[in-house]
C-alpha cells in the first residue's frame, strides 16, 4: 500500500509536486497520467526514495520512506523510465546482484533466475554483458529483476517503452497478475489505452497538482466523454493543438 | 565541409572559454602554472645536461646530437603509439560520430576532421615536453631563433608522420577485425607498449651520460655514437636537418626538411585515400557488441562467501563483488594498471640508483620517501578512488532504490580502494627501505605513516567523491578535472605535506640522537607532534566522509 499525504517537492522556485494526497491500496493497479513535465517522474522518485520531499509524508506498506528508508525500500520494486544498468555485468549477474541486495536466498535465485531469463526471452543473452543489450532487452532485464525479489509495492515509470509487442503484452499480464496477488502497482504512462485497459483507478496530474482521480467511470461521468483520451485532453487542454496545427 | 567541421570546433572551444565558471578559471590557472613550472624545471635540467655535454672534449658534439636523436626517436615512438590509441576513440567511438555519420557529409571530410583531432591529442603533450629540450639546445649552443623556428616548422610533419602511422594501423586492424574486442586488444597492447617504452627509457640510465666514470665507456663507443639512430625513421631525418642547420649546411637541411615534408604530405594523403575504402567498414563493425556466450551461472561469489563466513551483511558484499567484476572487465583500467606497474618499477629503480653512500642520508631519504610515495598515492587516488562514487553513473538508481545504506556503499568503496592501495604503499615503503637499508626507526616510522596516509587518502577520495558526485558524465577525465577533483587533489597534497612537516620533528630528534646528543628526545614536543598528527588524521578521515555522506543522501538525481 502507498499512502501519500501533503507531498510537496520544490526545485528552487519550481514546484514540481504540489500538495499531493493519494492512497493506493494493496492489490490495486493505479495509473498515473499527465503531460510532459507534470511531475509524474518526480513523484515516482519521491515514492522510491530517490528524492527527498520538501514537505509531506510517504508511507510504503506502513513504513515512512523518510525515516524508515531501508524497510520501505525492501518492499519496493522500481522500473524506471530509462533502464540504465551496469554495462560491465552480464544479465544473469545483474539479477544475482538484485537478489543479494534484496535478500533473496541463493537457492531461490538458482531456481528463479533461469526461469525469469527464459520468460523474457533473454536466456541466450544471460551470459552477455549488458552493454551489448538493446533498450528493450534492458527494460526486460529490469522487469525480471523486480520480479525476482517479489516486491509488495511495484512502481513503474513508462514500463512498456521499448518493448516489442509480445513482451509488452506479457508485461501487462504480469502487472495484472501481481495486482491480483495483492501487490500494489503504481504505473506512470503516456499510453492512455493501456491505462484504460489495465488500471483500477487513474490519477491525472498537471503542473504538479492532481486535478482528477478515480475509476474510469468516475472520470468519464461529469462530461459524459467516451474514452480516457477524451477525458485526458479535456482536462489537460490538449484540444488546443488543432489551432496550432494550422500554422504547420 | 572540412572547414564547417573545423569551425564547429572553434565555436566549441570559444564557448568553453566564455562559459568557464570563476572556480574553473582558478583551477585552470593553477594547472597552467603548475604545468609551466614543470616545463621550466625540465628546461633547466636539460640546460644543465647539455651544457655539461658541450664541455666534454672531442665527443661533446657527438653526444649532444646522439642524445637529440634518441629524444626524437622516443618522441616518434610515443606519438605513433599514442596516435594508435587516440584514433581508436576519436575515429570509432566519439560521441559525436553518430551525428556526423548520419549527416550529409563526405566520409573523407569526417575522417579528416577526426584524424586531425587524433594527431593533435596524440602529440600536443609530447611536443610540449620537447620544447624545453630544444630551447636548451638553442641556448647552450647559441643557435639563434632561426633554429627554433625551423624546429617548430618541421615538428608538424614529424608528428603528422608518427601519428599517421598509428592511425593507419588502427584503420587496417578495425577493417580486418571489426569488433569492440579488437578495440580492447589494441588498447591493452598499446598501453603495454607505452609502459615498456617508459620503463626501458628509464632502465637505459640516461643519467650515466653526465657521470665522469661513465664517460670512459662512452669514449670507447665512439663509433657507436657516430652511427645513426634508426636512419630510416623520420626522427633521424629531423635530427639530420637540425644538425645540418646548426652546422650551417643549408643544402643538407633542405634535403632532410624536404624529405620530411614530402613524406608527411604523401603518407597523410595516402591515409585519406585508404580511409575512403576502409573507414566505414571498420566504423560499422566497431559498433557491434562482442558476444561472449558465457554460460548463465548463479553462484555465490568469493565476497559473498566471505561475508557469510564472517556473519556480515550480504548487500555490501554483493556491491563489492559487482565493483570488482566491473572494474576488471573495463580494459581502460588494465591500461592504467600497466602504467602504474611501470611507474612502480621506475620509482624503485630510481631509488636503487640514487648515489647515496651515507647511512644517515639513506635513512633521511627513507623518511622523505613517505612524502614522494604520498604524492604518488594522491595522484592514484584521483584516478581510482575519487571517481568511484561518480562512476556509478546512470545506474545510480539501482543502489539508491535498493535497501542498502549509503554509508555501507561508501565503506564498500573505501575497502575496494584501500586493499590495492595498501599493497602498493607497502611495496613502495618496504622495498624502498630495504634498498636504502634505512635504520629501524626511520623504516618503522615511514611504513606506519605511509599506511595511515594511504587509508586517509582513500577516505578523502570517497568522501570528496560523495560530496561532489557527477553521475551524468561521459568519461572519467571529466570527473578528475572537476571542482571536486581539484578540491580532493589540493586537500590530499596539503594533507601529505602536513604529515611530513609534523613527523619531521621526531625524525629530527632521532637524527640528533644518532649524532650523539643524549638529550635529543623532547618528549613533550613528541607528544604534541603525536597529538597534531592524530588531529590531522581525524580531520582527513572524518570531515570529507561526513560531509560527503550527507551530500550523497540529499543528492537529487
Amino acid at each position: 500500500m502507498i499512502e501519500i499525504a501533503g507531498l510537496v517537492k520544490r526545485f528552487g522556485s519550481l514546484t514540481a509536486v504540489d500538495r499531493l494526497d493519494l492512497k493506493v491500496l494493496s492489490g490495486e493497479l493505479f495509473g498515473f497520467l499527465g503531460p510532459n513535465g507534470a511531475g509524474k517522474t518526480t513523484t515516482v522518485k519521491l515514492i522510491t526514495g530517490l528524492l527527498k520531499p520538501t514537505e509531506g509524508t510517504i508511507r510504503v506498506n506502513g513504513y515512512d520512506v523518510a525515516t524508515e528508508t531501508l524497510q520501505a525500500k525492501r518492499c519496493l520494486g522500481l522500473v524506471p523510465d530509462e533502464p540504465f544498468v551496469y554495462p560491465k555485468l552480464t544479465g544473469a549477474e545483474y539479477l544475482l546482484l538484485i537478489g543479494e541486495l534484496y535478500g533473496v536466498s541463493l537457492e531461490e535465485q538458482r531456481r528463479r533466475i533461469p526461469g525469469l531469463l527464459e520468460m523474457f526471452e533473454l536466456s541466450a543473452w544471460g551470459g552477455e554483458l549488458i552493454e551489448s543489450y538493446s533498450h528493450g532487452m534492458r527494460q526486460k532485464l529490469v522487469l525480471a529483476g523486480v520480479l525476482l525479489h517479489e516486491p509488495k509495492v511495484l512502481v513503474l515509470d513508462e514500463p512498456l517503452v521499448g518493448l516489442d509487442p509480445k513482451s509488452a503484452r506479457m508485461a501487462k499480464e504480469i502487472f495484472l497478475k501481481l495486482a491480483g496477488r495483492g501487490t500494489t502497482v503504481f504505473m506512470c504512462t503516456h499510453i492512455l489505452e493501456i491505462a484504460e485497459k489495465l488500471c483500477d483507478r487513474v490519477g491525472i496530474m498537471i503542473s504538479g497538482r492532481m486535478i482528477a482521480q478515480g475509476t474510469l467511470e468516475e472520470l468519464k461521468a461529469p462530461k459524459g466523454e467516451g474514452s480516457l483520451e477524451e477525458v485526458f485532453l479535456s482536462l489537460t487542454g490538449g484540444h488546443e493543438y488543432s489551432a496550432l496545427l494550422k500554422n504547420l | 565541409m572540412l572547414l564547417l567541421l573545423l569551425r564547429r570546433r572553434l565555436l566549441c572551444a570559444k564557448n568553453t572559454l566564455l562559459f568557464l565558471a570563476p572556480w574553473e578559471w582558478v583551477r585552470n590557472s593553477a594547472f597552467l602554472l603548475a604545468g609551466l613550472g614543470l616545463l621550466v624545471g625540465l628546461h633547466f635540467g636539460f640546460l644543465r645536461l647539455l651544457a655539461y655535454l658541450n664541455t666534454i672534449p672531442l665527443i661533446g658534439g657527438l653526444l649532444l646530437w646522439k642524445l637529440t636523436a634518441m629524444v626524437l626517436l622516443a618522441t616518434f615512438t610515443m606519438v605513433a603509439l599514442s596516435g594508435l590509441l587516440t584514433s581508436l576513440s576519436t575515429l570509432y567511438y566519439s560521441h559525436d560520430l553518430k551525428f556526423l555519420m548520419r549527416a550529409p557529409l563526405d566520409l573523407r571530410a569526417v575522417f579528416l576532421d577526426k584524424s586531425l583531432e587524433s594527431i593533435f591529442f596524440a602529440s600536443w603533450m609530447i611536443v610540449l615536453v620537447l620544447v624545453p629540450y630544444l630551447l636548451a639546445l638553442v641556448r647552450t649552443n647559441a643557435y639563434g631563433p632561426g633554429f627554433f623556428a625551423a624546429f617548430l616548422l618541421l615538428t608538424l610533419p614529424f608528428v603528422m608522420l608518427a601519428a599517421s602511422l598509428g592511425i593507419a594501423f588502427t584503420l587496417a586492424l578495425l577493417y580486418f577485425f571489426p569488433s569492440s574486442r579488437t578495440r580492447d586488444a589494441i588498447w591493452v597492447l598499446a598501453s603495454l607498449s607505452l609502459t615498456l617504452v617508459y620503463v626501458l627509457v628509464r632502465f637505459s640510465e640516461p643519467e650515466k651520460l653526465v657521470r665522469p666514470e661513465a664517460l670512459r665507456l662512452v669514449a670507447d663507443y665512439l663509433s657507436y655514437l657516430q652511427a645513426p639512430t634508426a636512419p630510416y625513421l623520420p626522427s633521424w631525418w629531423l635530427t639530420k636537418a637540425l644538425s645540418a642547420l646548426a652546422a650551417g649546411k643549408t643544402q643538407v637541411f633542405w634535403r632532410y626538411a624536404g624529405l620530411l615534408l614530402f613524406c608527411a604530405a604523401g603518407v597523410y594523403a595516402g591515409l585519406v585515400w585508404l580511409a575512403g575504402r576502409l573507414y566505414f567498414a571498420g566504423y560499422s563493425g566497431a559498433q557491434e557488441g562482442a558476444l561472449r556466450r558465457r554460460p548463465v551461472r548463479v553462484e555465490r561469489s568469493l565476497e559473498q562467501a566471505l561475508a557469510r563466513l564472517l556473519g556480515l551483511d550480504q548487500g555490501p558484499a554483493a556491491l563489492f563483488w559487482r565493483e570488482r567484476v566491473s572494474f576488471f572487465r573495463d580494459v581502460k583500467h588494465w591500461s592504467q594498471i600497466l602504467l602504474v606497474l611501470g611507474l612502480i618499477f621506475v620509482y624503485l629503480f630510481s631509488i636503487h640508483r640514487l648515489p647515496l653512500d651515507n647511512a644517515d642520508l639513506k635513512s633521511l631519504v627513507s623518511f622523505l620517501n613517505v612524502g614522494t610515495a604520498g604524492f604518488v598515492l594522491s595522484a592514484l587516488g584521483l584516478r581510482f578512488t575519487y571517481p568511484s562514487i561518480s562512476l556509478e553513473g546512470r545506474s545510480w538508481w539501482v543502489v539508491k532504490a535498493a535497501p542498502v545504506g549509503l554509508g555501507a556503499l561508501m565503506r564498500q568503496k573505501f575497502l575496494f580502494s584501500a586493499v590495492p592501495m595498501t599493497g602498493l604503499a607497502l611495496v613502495l615503503g618496504l622495498v624502498t627501505n630495504r634498498l636504502l637499508e634505512a635504520d629501524p626507526f626511520a623504516a618503522r616510522l615511514s611504513i606506519v605513516s605511509l599506511l595511515v596516509i594511504t587509508w586517509a587518502l582513500c577516505a578523502m577520495g570517497i568522501g570528496f567523491g560523495a560530496l561532489f558526485p557527477m553521475f551524468e558524465v561521459e568519461n572519467i577525465h571529466q570527473i578528475e578535472s572537476s571542482l571536486g577533483g581539484f578540491v580532493y587533489m589540493a586537500s590530499s597534497l596539503f594533507y601529505v605535506a602536513a604529515t611530513i612537516t609534523i613527523l619531521s620533528w621526531p625524525m629530527n630528534m632521532h637524527f640528533q640522537e644518532r649524532f650523539g646528543n643524549p638529550s635529543a628526545w623532547n618528549w613533550g614536543l613528541a607528544g604534541w607532534c603525536g597529538g597534531a598528527w592524530l588531529l590531522l588524521n581525524a580531520a582527513a578521515f572524518l570531515l570529507p566522509w561526513a560531509l560527503g555522506r550527507r551530500a550523497l543522501e540529499s543528492y537529487e538525481a
